[in-house]
């Protein structure tokens, strides 16, 4: 849709209009309702079916009242060479600071650093924050919420695209921003491939069931609940591990993934010898597939358990416990001084730098250890590293392409109903969410991603010119509420731009695609 | 990684970069009428109203022949740069297009596809490009699921940042030339990457030696195709299809404009590419599985089990006739009546993927579960 084009054209002949046309009536409608603050006509348009308003993450669209249309006074925004230490949080624990967000979150009478305290506690403690208009979005992709045999109603790649519009919107709009990072997280630390066959159904639930609901909370705990998902019973093998006679031998996948990449890590301490002693302790467990009835379920099978003694990293497991070897197996390694510093070192890389200081990791580690687990707690340490604030990592953490799109959605206050558009340029870029092959998981190394550019500045030059089915932006409105393009390029890069960036931006013809396209927003 | 390494990632090295091209016939194709065995009394007694008579068949070794609509293909063949491996398919019995299509994709109950895991483990994994994995049309295939970058292209100006987009180049080029290290060779080489293709599409194409592409959907991909690959802008793989082989009735009447085109625009792709070019490139010919070997009652043939591979270029050892023929007699058959598979495509496409860089490690990730006895191909 072009610019200028905004009417409501869906008003006058609504029975007439296709699903995807009255989605476009509502982004056109909300394009116009935002720039003209008619709030008249959104009862009008909340009549038309189909109608959706306009999603923004709600308090965070930094609006500025301008009630007389006298100029106001430009807004706060980030100032210096460097982001502050405001910014410098808000951009590591979400997917990108809003237009306005930094005028909200610092009010007046703080300072930059308490406001980014401020803003570490709320993302700690989501469940204050309401999140219901995103919620209400996400629920109308229904099929994302159908109970787990219900999932293999479905064909596979509308399940896979909704599962993919659901973290698009999410890492866009949810206020539990911080949540939604650490999802992405540990959807690549627990990485399967919705490719592999039946994942294709079941990484839906595992997603909603495994990652989600222990995105914030025990590790011990979402350790668990990953071991016994029917996806990663398929992933790694693990519902073709079993021992029912001494000839089998059991599948190690799962064990070997367990220790190397969940848990201790492939330095970790573990020998060849406790990746088969844990494949004995976890034989058994397997999963229905779909042909069968109560398909994706859950089984042990006592005689294809492997029930003799076993020893794990030193520590024996005698014989005879049945299914409970696997609780002992996990409890061994889920606290574990190496998972500590595994872990540790993960979460340093994502939040800190590439290469996060030795001490950061070690206090890390160590509160993870002293709060066996908590997931808050080993962030809270993390963010009080003095190398979380250290001025050398600021704005050095290279985006992935996720990260870049959504941070460029979020950054142009885009309304946005994600659709295969911007899932291709994912594909394009090698980041598509739930398809990387092998059990690593996505790189948190910037290297492999520095060749996606090409991509970038496409998708910069197609959502400045409102090119993108399904998103829309008001490049007015975000100039206005700015106070101009310095504090429009101030909010997206997190500081003051270079005088070489403003000249830029003014003789590049495209000021917008030419930001988001910058090496600086690359950054964060 | 180091700067070095970052100019071959974006650009693609155009002297050490090889290209592998993917093209899958979808709806099974027959491989006993594109490759006809003309000197088995079997075939002839199978396909009374359908066979290709010795004579009519354009010669290959002897015992097998080319369908005549193929000749486009003989002097490729002839000149050694075409190989042909026979009952060639997986181990998938379903007959369903989709579950065989699905499992050849994968290479068997794997994630992500083979062409994909190789991209990303055993191409050039140092030196990922961004155009590294394109299809030709409008939907990626599933082999590719799982490829550090893969890209359904359907004209030259996606590879573009839009038409009046001078002002704004020039000042990417500017701010990007102000930073450091990595980031800065990757703009550097991208804007390069951007400038061949827009002198690649600015200019008229006047295919090389001669070659005359068809005017259908195929040959103009691969018309495209060439160009990208002669642009050297890092392409490492593509992937093709040429739909329409499931020809349940009236067989010639579907395959006969279908061979025509598999021949004519990949014998033009290679003339194309010329010596040069198609010494690092490799196109492989696959499809899900064969037909059965006795025809139908509607003069066409239904869903078997065997069907035929070709190879092309990049380094083959072709004018040959690769492997062993299970032949058609009724105790060699298969289920219901096909041509046996004697030769796994993983067999076939492993010793390919070598020439493009896999080594033994990276083909146990690219074919997982699976013991592989590679062919001499």
């Amino acid at each position: 849709m072009k610019p200028g084009n905004a009417q409501p054209r869906g008003a006058d002949a609504p029975g007439t209009l296709t699903r995807r046309a009255f989605i476009r009536t509502g982004a056109g409608a909300a394009a116009a309702i935002s720039a003209f603050g008619a709030t008249g006509c959104e009862e009008k348009l909340a009549k038309i079916p189909g109608y959706r308003p306009p999603l923004r993450e709600s308090g965070a669209a930094g609006a500025l009242p301008s009630l007389d249309g006298s100029p106001h006074p430009s807004p706060p925004v980030p100032s210096g060479a460097l982001p502050d230490i405001l910014t410098h949080t808000v951009n590591r624990l979400s997917y990108g600071l809003r237009p306005g967000e930094y005028a909200r979150l610092l009010q007046p009478g703080r300072s930059p650093g308490e406001a980014a305290q401020a803003y570490i506690n709320a993302q700690l403690a989501p469940e204050g924050v309401d999140d219901a208009a995103l919620e209400a979005e996400v629920r109308r992709l229904e099929v994302l919420a159908e109970p787990l045999a219900e999932l293999f109603e479905y064909k596979e790649a509308y399940l896979l695209r909704q599962m993919t519009k659901a973290t698009l919107l999410r890492a866009v709009y949810s206020r539990h921003q911080l949540k939604e990072v650490m999802v992405q997280f540990w959807s690549d630390h627990f990485n399967i491939d919705s490719s592999k066959g039946e994942c294709r159904w079941l990484k839906a639930a595992d997603e909603r069931e495994v990652i989600r609901p222990h995105a914030l909370g025990q590790f011990p705990t979402m350790l668990r609940a990953s071991a016994l998902s029917p996806a990663m019973l398929w992933y790694l093998d693990g519902r073709v591990n079993r021992t029912a006679s001494p000839a089998e031998r059991p599948n190690e996948n799962y064990a070997r993934e367990l220790l190397e990449l969940h848990t201790l890590g492939v330095h970790g301490g573990y020998t060849q010898q406790d990746v088969m002693e844990v494949a004995r302790c976890l034989s058994g467990w397997t999963v229905r597939d779909r042909y069968q009835l109560r398909k994706g379920v859950v089984e042990f099978h006592a005689d294809q358990h492997d029930d003799g003694a076993k020893t794990v990293l030193g520590k024996p497991i005698p014989a005879g416990l049945g299914k409970a070897d696997l609780d002992r197996v996990l409890e061994i390694v889920a606290l574990h001084p190496s998972t500590a510093q595994h872990l540790a070192r993960k979460l340093c890389r994502r939040f800190i730098a590439d290469g996060p200081p030795a001490e950061a990791v070690d206090a890390v580690a160590k509160q993870y250890l002293a709060s066996r687990g908590d997931i808050r707690a080993t962030l809270r340490a993390l963010f009080d590293c003095p190398a979380f604030a250290d001025p050398q990592f600021r704005a050095g953490r290279f985006r992935r392409p996720f990260e870049f799109i959504v941070a460029a959605l979020r950054a142009t206050d885009a309304d946005c109903r994600p659709g295969e558009e911007i899932a291709a340029y994912l594909t394009s870029m090698g980041h598509a969410p739930y398809q990387y092959p092998t059990p690593e998981g996505y790189t948190l190394s910037p290297g492999p991603w520095m060749a996606t550019l090409m991509w970038r500045w496409n998708f910069a030059i197609a959502l400045s010119a409102n090119k993108i089915e399904g998103t829309r932006i008001d490049l007015d409105r975000l100039r206005t509420q700015a106070g101009g393009d310095t504090g429009l390029m101030a909010e997206a890069l997190g500081r003051t731009p270079t005088s070489d960036e403003r000249d830029a931006f003014a003789q590049s013809g495209n000021g917008l695609a030419l930001l988001l396209a910058s090496p600086a927003f690359q950054y964060c | 990684m180091s700067t070095e390494s970052i100019q071959t990632l974006v650009t693609g090295n155009g002297d050490a970069r090889r290209t592998l091209v993917v093209v899958f016939l979808r709806g099974a194709a027959d491989g006993l009428s594109l490759v006809p065995p003309v000197a088995d009394d079997d075939y002839h007694r199978a396909r009374p109203s359908m066979r290709i008579s010795a004579q009519a068949a354009l010669p290959l070794d002897g015992f097998f022949g080319l369908h005549p609509l193929m000749r486009a293909l003989l002097p490729l063949y002839k000149e050694g740069l075409m190989a042909i491996v026979h009952a060639a398919g997986s181990e998938d019995t379903t007959r369903s297009h989709f579950e065989a299509q699905d499992f050849m994709e994968h290479g068997g109950l794997a994630a992500g596809g083979w062409l994909g895991r190789f991209l990303r483990y055993g191409g050039s994994p140092s030196a990922i490009s961004a155009l590294g994995a394109i299809t030709l049309g409008p939907k990626l295939p599933e082999s590719l699921r799982g490829a550090p970058a893969a890209t359904a292209i359907q004209s030259l100006d996606q590879y573009s940042l839009g038409t009046d987009a001078e002002q704004l180049t020039q000042q990417l080029r500017r701010l990007y030339a102000l930073q450091r290290g990595e980031i800065a060779a990757a703009g550097r080489e991208t804007l390069n990457a951007l400038g061949r293709l827009q002198a690649l599409r600015s200019s008229t194409y006047t295919p090389a030696n001669g070659a005359q592409y068809g005017e259908d959907t195929f040959s103009q991909r691969l018309r495209m195709l060439a160009r990208l690959i002669k642009a050297r802008v890092g392409l490492e793989a593509a992937s093709i299809d040429l739909d329409g082989w499931d020809s349940h009735f009236t067989q010639a009447t579907l395959l006969e404009p279908l061979m025509q085109q598999l021949a004519g625009g990949l014998g033009a792709f290679c003339r194309d590419l010329g010596p040069g070019g198609i010494a690092t490139t490799s196109v492989v010919v696959m499809t899900e599985f064969g037909r059965r070997v006795a025809e139908n009652s509607s003069f066409g043939t239904d869903h078997g089990r065997g069907s035929v591979m070709f190879l092309l270029g990049g380094g083959v050892r072709g004018g040959r006739i690769v492997g062993k023929w299970p032949g058609l007699a009724s105790s060699s058959l298969e289920g219901p009546g096909d041509l046996a598979v004697a030769h796994n495509y993983r067999d076939v496409l492993a010793p390919v993927l070598r020439r493009h860089g896999a080594a033994g490690e990276h083909l146990r990730v690219i074919f997982p579960d699976y013991e592989l006895r590679e062919m001499d191909v």
